[in-house]
């Protein structure tokens, strides 16, 4: 999913991995470049990691999702490979006004990544395909 | 996916357009056809055929027409059944039908996994079939778009770690999937990305665009054909190829072809 982003938010996550690894601490100076790169978001994106908001689903086949819990407690999925999220924000930040790279719920996952602080989960191939089609009751 | 239009391009060329042009190598990118729907409907038949045709290549093929018959170029050029039982061929009614069909290709690993996915159509699955001429745009139409296009993505690219762990020669898995922009369908617009919001969302996700547009020139009657399309190939998906072979010494990807509809059916390509 990495290859999605310009080169400055790639840079961006690999020194959070970097730094989180060796200091289970991000500094300020990332915070701020976070905030930079990704606007209001960030901020509500660090809430989510923080809540530990971020699942990665694996089923048998291998077919993997991110699955965040929204501040409203609602589920959302997250493709692995591509940018998509079923949220308002995506659909108008993002997609309508093209104002924005990513929603809240798919920078979580970057970060929870970043960080490793990414819970995991197993489900089978057919919860999978629900999920992945947005069939499945959220 | 463009790799494969290429071949299918190559494949129904006159001979000497063969022999003027040297293959050239093409990115293996997902990639949307965008124009009339039967027309687009047969390129994408000639595509799923042509790639069926190769060694260990499966195709899944989602239309929400029932396939009759074949193009008359396949007709003329019959396939073995062999190929054509490599071709799945699915009928979704809706969008839902469409995306949990497509999300459940991770789940058969017993059987090789396609490496081609094509939709027929795009339209038909967005927007509602509402009374009257005008179609009304499916709820949430842009989200519905992206989701689709992300699910076809996110496949696609699981399919093909898939067919790489199995060492399989028939990877990476690729998808081309066809529109027809109610925008450009009007008379007065010759641009479809003007002002098509879906068109807008489908080419953050399709690395390709092969646009067929047909000529508006005389050539076509003068010659005696039945229509003349040109076909163009743009995206980032040919641009980065494009800037990589400029560094390279292999042959640019032919970004524009013809393509010759005769009378009795027939489609050929040439290169422009």
């Amino acid at each position: 999913m990495s290859s999605l982003l310009p080169a400055v938010a790639e840079q961006l996550f690999r020194d959070i991995q970097r730094t989180y690894r060796d200091t289970s601490h991000i500094p300020d100076d990332l915070l701020i470049a976070l905030k930079f790169v990704f606007g209001p978001c960030a901020l509500q994106a660090l809430d989510l990691v923080d809540q530990r908001s971020v699942t990665c689903l694996s089923s048998p086949s291998g077919r993997k999702a991110f699955q965040v819990i929204g501040a409203s407690g609602r589920l959302y999925t997250c493709f692995v490979s591509c940018h998509y999220c079923p949220c308002p924000a995506f659909a108008y930040t993002v997609l309508r006004r093209n104002e924005g790279l990513l929603c809240k719920h798919i920078l979580a996952a970057y970060l929870c990544q970043a960080m490793g602080v990414t819970q995991q989960e197993s489900v089978s191939d057919q919860q999978m395909s629900m999920l992945l089609s947005g069939t499945a009751a959220p | 996916m463009t790799d494969i239009l290429n071949l299918v391009f190559r494949t129904f060329a006159s001979p000497a357009e063969l022999r003027a042009s040297p293959p050239a190598p093409v990115p293996r990118s997902s990639a949307l056809l965008l124009g009339e729907n039967s027309l687009s409907r047969s390129v994408l038949l000639l595509a799923a055929v042509t790639a069926a045709s190769q060694p260990g290549l499966r195709v899944v093929f989602f239309t929400r027409t029932l396939i009759r018959s074949l193009p008359a170029s396949l007709q003329k050029l019959v396939p073995s059944p062999e190929s054509l039982k490599k071709i799945q061929f699915c009928y979704p009614r809706t969008m839902e039908e469409l995306l949990q069909q497509v999300a459940a290709l991770h789940e058969s690993p017993s059987t090789a996994p396609p490496s081609l996915i094509i939709v027929d159509g795009l339209e038909g699955f967005l927007l509602g079939s509402g009374g009257g001429s005008h179609r009304e745009l499916h709820p949430g139409g842009q989200s519905c778009a992206a989701h689709l296009s992300a699910l076809l993505c996110d496949t696609a690219a699981f399919l093909s770690r898939v067919l790489e762990q199995r060492s399989s020669s028939a990877g990476p898995c690729r998808v081309i999937a066809s529109f027809q922009s109610e925008v450009e369908a009007g008379p007065a617009s010759r641009e479809p990305s003007a002002s098509d919001p879906i068109l807008d969302i489908l080419d953050r996700y399709f690395q390709v665009r092969c646009t067929l547009d047909p000529d508006g020139g005389y050539e076509a009657a003068a010659a005696g054909l039945q229509q003349v399309w040109h076909v163009y190939l743009s995206g980032r998906g040919i641009t980065e190829a494009s800037c990589s072979k400029d560094c390279g010494d292999g042959p640019a990807v032919a970004r524009e072809w013809k393509l010759l509809l005769f009378p009795n059916g027939l489609m050929e390509f040439k290169v422009v």
